[in-house]
């Protein structure tokens, strides 16, 4: 067996059965073993920033770590966007990437790059294997650091040489992991948890800020019988939509800067806030230390390190969201938040939206709600990265299924190799992705791995023209001095779709929206709808 | 506030940078850092001083913690730490201050290693307020070269 049956069979002892990536001749030997067996597909696409935002998808959906390969130097560098994507929004992700001749390292050799190096901050972990017979350890742990504690993405670089070295010793791939400086904390220690307990139970107006560490955690179940149970409002961050269903009465939408005004009012009225697997980052909270003055916070990670950083004293509780909620719906609560509730409700009824939308055009709020109501009950909706995205994170209605974006980076491009990997986890379930006409030119290369593997994926440019978030912030802070953010009519988006074999749709009403979108939805392809929506539309 | 960390690391390459990357990174300050092996040949032992303040110095740990690499930090109290560092350094002096510079030397616990007709190198082992003392009073005669190692240190229990 060499180095490189080695990594294959590592992966299949990892239960991995999907991976995306671009081969190169750093990487050869790998896709030799992997044309040799036939349990784990490889998925091509057209840029390797793709493979690791699909591998993003893939890991979100399926709830295990996704794993994407590139060659040595510029393909490895490709990656980086989405490693540091994956990283902002700690999703376990493993990349495997190869590298030149170990006996050429540091030489400055054609298509090297120190990996390594370049992905220091923007990896929770890196290997450079120099030892054929080091394989299985590192796969094994590189899986492991990925998908535990604080989840992230994890890069194993691998030269060329190695891959095709046989093993000396027989293969054996590790049952347990033992790395001495890793040991994340699962648990919640005892007597903070009775400090926890001991506040909720002192606390007249309680509200739990829920972020994407609930889902990573997958303790969605346990934190919405919680708050069902002692009947405690939630809010989410834009990572954290999905915890609970948009109609769900203790459900009171998304906070910060560009989420609902009733969220916010509901973090100013509350005597308690219990921040859970969120980072409390600028977007969400724009001015913490003025928090903490106000009202106690108990702050739940599996990281003690986002506890306290952005946000002073707090109680601070490290472990595992779901251990902790399963802990807690059995403590001993019992608080009576009927008057809160009933203010935040009337909070809720009291706002109105006072902006105003192009009639003339697609009503992009418009677009969110009915899409998002006639998708599937456990659809997917992959948002993209700009207007389109505050649109679609402060309108998606949250039934039974996912809400993907990128919280953490912003990364344009991100939705729709994104998708694709969603749609290799969950085949049968609908993914529709919502992207903007800038972020769809920066990805839409991927349209050629969604021709080729036929998958039945439907995109809806919203279509502005412009780089539409850049565009509002220059009509707002530069006096309307747009600068770089036209895009005006291309690309031919009609001639795309059908270059690529897919459905086309066009709306550029509201009225004829529903009708279309009910065709969109049911095309049995892939399908591309473009809205055209109105360039002075506001976000806020 | 000063924080003084003892940190045990994996004896790995990379594992260096990965620190001080991380310092610079974040903004954190390094005051000093010494680096060795243990009496384990694959642990490393490394001490780090920085100055910032509690949440800073603490974000500092929390941030260590999370570096797989890193096997136990240490953040050690002040008060109850043993601090060493270590200093060579060249000093100038004529036939009017050789005996002042020798007096100065022999006070001051401080070691002539190497005596020239110009100058003399000195080394000294002490805590590092001690050794910041002993360059300042040098300073008179004419400091031609200092090298210092950074400070290790070490909790009394
Ligand atoms: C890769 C990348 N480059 C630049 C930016 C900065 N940026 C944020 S939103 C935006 C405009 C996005 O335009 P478009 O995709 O058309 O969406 P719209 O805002 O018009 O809905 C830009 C350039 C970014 N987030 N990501
Ligand atoms: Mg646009």
């Amino acid at each position: 067996m060499n180095g490189a049956e080695a990594m294959v069979r590592c992966l299949q002892e990892e239960g991995v059965t999907t991976i995306f990536g671009i081969p190169g001749v750093a990487i050869a030997p790998f896709y030799e073993a992997i044309y040799n067996q036939d349990s784990i597909r490889h998925i091509l696409v057209r840029q390797e920033q793709a493979a690791g935002h699909a591998a993003s998808g893939y890991a979100r959906i399926s709830r295990r770590p996704g794993v994407c390969v590139t060659s040595s130097g510029p393909g490895a560098t490709n990656l980086i966007t989405a490693l540091a994507t994956a990283y902002a929004d700690s999703i376990p992700v493993v990349a495997i990437t190869g590298q030149v001749n170990s006996s050429l390292l540091g030489r400055d050799v054609f298509q090297e790059a120190d990996m390594r190096g370049a992905t220091s901050s923007f990896v929770k972990y890196s290997y450079l294997v120099k030892d054929v017979d080091d394989i299985p350890r590192v796969f094994r742990e590189a899986f492991y650091i990925a998908n535990t504690g604080r989840k992230g993405p994890v890069l194993i670089d691998i030269p060329c040489d190695v891959q095709a070295q046989k093993l000396e010793k027989a293969f054996s791939y590790p049952e347990n992991v033992d790395i001495r400086g890793y040991k994340p904390t699962a648990r919640g220690n005892k007597s903070q948890m009775d400090k926890v307990i001991e506040t909720i139970n002192k606390s007249m107006k309680p509200l739990i800020c829920a972020g994407g560490g609930v889902i990573l955690g997958n303790s969605e179940t346990e934190i919405r019988s919680f708050c069902e149970k002692f009947n405690i409002p939630l809010v989410s961050t834009m990572m954290g939509i999905g915890v609970m269903p948009k109609k769900h009465p203790l459900y009171f939408g998304m906070l910060g800067n560009n989420g609902k005004p009733y969220a916010n009012r509901a973090v100013s009225g509350a005597d308690l806030l219990i921040i859970v697997g969120a980072r409390v980052a600028d977007r969400a909270v724009p001015k913490p230390d003025a928090l903490e003055q106000r009202l106690k916070v108990i702050h739940i990670d599996v990281d003690s390190a986002e506890i306290g950083k952005n946000l002073g004293p707090t109680i601070p509780l490290v472990g595992d969201a779901k251990l902790i909620f399963r802990e807690l719906l059995n403590a001993d609560i019992h608080i009576d938040t009927e008057n809160w509730i009933r203010t935040l409700e009337e909070f809720k009824k009291n706002t109105v939206d006072t902006r105003v939308f192009s009639e003339k055009l697609v009503n992009p709020m418009t677009l969110v709600t009915t899409l998002s109501e006639k998708m599937d009950d456990d659809g997917i909706y992959v948002a993209d990265v700009g207007q389109n995205q505050l649109w679609s994170a402060d309108n998606y209605v949250m039934k039974n299924g996912r809400f993907l974006t990128t919280g953490g980076m912003g990364t344009m491009g991100y939705s729709i190799p994104a998708s694709i990997g969603a749609k290799y986890a969950a085949p049968d379930k609908q993914v529709v992705t919502v992207v903007g006409d800038g972020a769809f030119q920066m990805s839409m290369y991927e349209l050629g791995t969604i021709a080729v593997n036929r998958l039945p994926m439907k995109l809806i440019v919203v279509k502005n023209r412009y780089l539409g978030l850049v565009r509002e912030h220059q009509e707002k802070v530069y006096q309307g001095h747009y600068s770089g953010v036209a895009l005006y009519d291309y690309p031919k988006y009609d001639k795309l779709a059908e270059s690529y074999d897919m459905e086309y749709f066009h709306v550029d009403s509201n009225d004829a929206l529903p009708e279309a979108l009910d065709r969109f939805l049911s095309c049995d392809k892939a399908a591309l709808m473009v809205c055209d929506v109105d360039s002075s539309d506001k976000t806020k | 506030m000063r924080g003084i960390f003892s940190v045990l690391v994996e004896n790995k390459d990379g594992v260096l940078s990965a620190i001080s990357g991380l310092f610079a990174r974040r903004g954190f300050n390094i005051d000093s850092l010494a680096v060795g092996t243990t009496d384990q040949r694959d642990i490393s032992s490394m001490t780090i001083v920085s100055t910032g303040d509690e949440r800073t110095i603490s974000q500092i740990e929390k941030q260590l913690n999370k570096k797989v690499d890193v096997i136990k930090v240490r953040r050690l109290d002040e008060t109850r730490t043993v601090e060493l560092e270590m200093l060579l350094i060249k000093v100038a002096y004529s036939a009017t201050n050789r005996a002042a510079l020798i007096e100065l030397c022999s006070v001051m616990g401080a070691k002539i290693m190497h005596v020239s007709p110009k100058y003399m190198i000195i080394e000294m082992a002490s805590d590092p307020e001690s050794i910041e003392d002993f360059i300042m009073l040098c300073k008179p005669f004419g400091i031609l070269e200092t090298q210092r190692t950074g400070t290790i240190a070490m909790a009394k229990k």
